[in-house]
C-alpha cells in the first residue's frame, strides 16, 4: 500500500485534513486556564456534593476491597496477595530481573527508614512535650506577674 | 539531536505495545512512561503537585528510574536505580524539557520514542513536548470508544475517569462517565496539534494497527523518516525484545501498563469494532454514546 493510499483511508488520515470545528468539552467541571484540567472547584454547588459523594463511593468501595484482600491475605496462612500474583510467572517464579537478594536488601531498608523515623518522630515528641511545659510556665509567670502589678 | 516521536492517545489505546514496536525499530530507542512533562521541574515528581497523592507520584517515577537505568547504566538492577536517583538528584531544579532534552541527545542517532498517557490529559502539557522539541513528531493514536472505555472501566475501577473530572452530573445524581474522558482528551489531543505543523502529525487508528501491522508499522517509519525495509518491520513486530517490556527492579518495578509488562508479546488479530449504538456494558441505565462523541468517532473513521 503506498502513502497516498494509506493517508486517503479515514483511519490513518493526515490531520490537518481533518475539519476542525469547534467543540465543548462534555466534563462539567471548566477548565483551568492555567493547568488546562478540569477544576472540580468551580463546579456548582450542587454538582459539587454529587461528585464528592461518588468519589466518597469510590474511596470507601477500594478501601473495603483493600481490606477484603488484607483479610485474605491473612486467612490464606500467608498466601501471596492477590495484589502483586501478576508480578510472578505461571510457576510463581518472579520477573528475572527482580533477585531475591534485592527484594531482601529493599526490605531492609524501609524497615531501616521506618525505624530511622520513627526515632525522629519519637525524640521531637519528647522535644515537643518539653517546649510545652517551659511554655505553659512562661505564661503561667507572666500572668501572675500581671496580676501582681495589678 | 534527533527529533522524538510522542504517542498521543487517552489510556487503553494501544500505546505501550505500539510505543514498544515502534522503538524496536533499528532507528529507535522506545522509552518507558517518564513523565516528564506532568511537572515543571524535574524535583516536582518527587515532591508532588497539588491533587496527586505519594503513591502515584512513586510510580510515576519508575519510568524515568528504569530509563536512565538502561541508557546511562546499561542495565536495570537495583544499583543503576540507585545510580539514576543520584542522576535525578543532581539535576532536581532542571526544567523537565531540559531533562528530557539531555536524554534524547544521549540516545542520538536513534529517535526517542515515547508515551506517557497522561500528557493528554491537559494542553499545557503538550505543549510543553512541542516547546522542547519544535521539530518533534506526534502520532495520535486512536481506539473505538465502546472498547476504550470498557477497558478504562475495567482497570483500578475506573479511576483514570475521576481523574479528568468525567462525571456526567444531572439534577440528582452523579456517574463516572468514561465516554467523556474519551471525548475530552481527544479533543485536547486535536487542539494540541492544530498548533503543529501538519507533516509532524499523524492520525491511525490501534485497531488498524493491531490488523495489518507491517503496513501500518511501515507508513508509521516513512512518516518517521525511518527505514521501512522488513528487516526493520520484522524488528517492530517484536515487542516483548525491548528492555522495558517487563517488569524493573524492585525499586523501580512498572513504568509501563502492568498489563502490558506480564504480557508483552504482540500476537496479530483483528480487533472486533462494534457499532457506535451498541449498549454501553458500564451503563445499566441503557444510554448510549453522547451524540458528541459519536460525531467524533465518525471523524475518526468508525461508524
Amino acid at each position: 500500500m503506498s502513502d497516498d493510499a494509506l493517508h486517503a483511508t479515514p483511519d490513518a488520515a493526515a490531520v490537518a485534513e481533518a475539519p476542525k470545528p469547534r467543540r465543548e468539552r462534555l466534563s462539567p467541571a471548566p477548565v483551568d486556564p492555567v493547568t488546562g484540567r478540569p477544576d472540580p472547584s468551580l463546579l456548582k454547588p450542587h454538582q459539587a456534593a454529587l461528585r464528592q459523594a461518588v468519589v466518597d463511593a469510590f474511596n470507601a468501595k477500594k478501601a473495603r476491597k483493600f481490606l477484603q484482600k488484607q483479610v485474605h491475605h491473612i486467612s490464606a496462612n500467608r498466601e501471596l496477595a492477590d495484589g502483586i500474583k501478576f508480578l510472578f510467572d505461571e510457576h510463581g517464579r518472579p520477573p528475572g530481573n527482580v533477585p531475591l537478594e534485592d527484594i531482601i536488601e529493599e526490605r531492609r531498608m524501609v524497615e531501616y527508614h521506618v525505624m530511622w523515623i520513627e526515632g525522629v518522630l519519637s525524640e521531637m515528641r519528647h522535644r515537643l512535650i518539653k517546649i510545652r511545659e517551659v511554655e505553659d510556665y512562661a505564661l503561667d509567670m507572666l500572668a501572675r506577674s500581671e496580676h501582681e502589678n495589678d | 539531536m534527533s527529533a522524538p516521536l510522542f504517542l498521543l492517545a487517552p489510556p487503553r489505546s494501544y500505546t505501550s505495545l505500539v510505543n514498544a514496536m515502534l522503538g524496536q525499530h533499528p532507528q529507535a530507542f522506545g522509552l518507558p512512561e517518564l513523565c516528564l512533562f506532568n511537572v515543571e521541574r524535574l524535583v516536582d515528581l518527587w515532591v508532588g503537585v497539588e491533587g496527586e497523592n505519594a503513591e502515584r507520584g512513586a510510580m510515576a517515577r519508575h519510568g524515568l528510574m528504569r530509563a536512565v537505568a538502561e541508557i546511562y547504566g546499561g542495565e536495570q538492577s537495583a544499583a543503576t536505580v540507585n545510580m539514576a536517583r543520584a542522576w535525578a538528584s543532581a539535576r532536581e531544579d532542571w526544567d523537565t524539557g531540559r531533562v528530557f532534552q539531555e536524554i534524547v541527545a544521549r540516545l542520538h542517532p536513534l529517535v526517542a520514542v515515547e508515551k506517557s498517557p497522561s500528557y493528554a490529559i491537559a494542553v499545557p502539557r503538550m505543549r510543553g513536548l512541542l516547546k522542547a522539541f519544535p521539530d518533534a513528531r506526534f502520532l495520535h493514536l486512536i481506539r473505538h470508544p465502546v472498547a476504550q472505555c470498557k477497558s478504562v472501566m475495567a482497570i483500578n475501577d475506573g479511576a483514570f475517569t475521576m481523574k479528568v473530572n468525567a462525571f456526567e452530573i444531572d439534577e440528582d445524581y452523579a456517574i463516572m462517565e468514561p465516554q467523556i474522558a474519551w471525548h475530552d482528551v481527544n479533543l485536547n489531543i486535536l487542539e494540541f496539534l492544530e498548533e503543529v505543523p501538519p507533516a509532524q502529525q499523524l492520525r491511525m487508528r490501534g485497531e488498524d494497527i493491531m490488523a495489518d501491522p507491517r503496513t501500518h508499522l511501515a507508513a508509521i517509519a516513512r512518516w518517521a523518516g525511518l527505514r521501512d525495509d522488513d528487516e526493520a518491520i520484522e524488528e517492530m513486530m517484536h515487542p516483548e525484545r525491548s528492555p522495558f517490556a517487563c517488569f524493573g527492579p524492585i525499586t523501580a518495578l512498572f513504568g509501563n501498563d502492568p498489563n502490558f509488562l506480564s504480557g508483552p508479546t504482540f500476537r496479530p488479530h483483528k480487533p472486533k469494532i462494534p457499532p457506535l449504538d451498541t449498549d454501553l456494558p458500564w451503563r445499566k441505565d441503557g444510554r448510549r454514546l453522547y451524540p458528541q462523541v459519536v460525531e467524533l468517532a465518525n471523524e475518526f473513521g468508525y461508524v
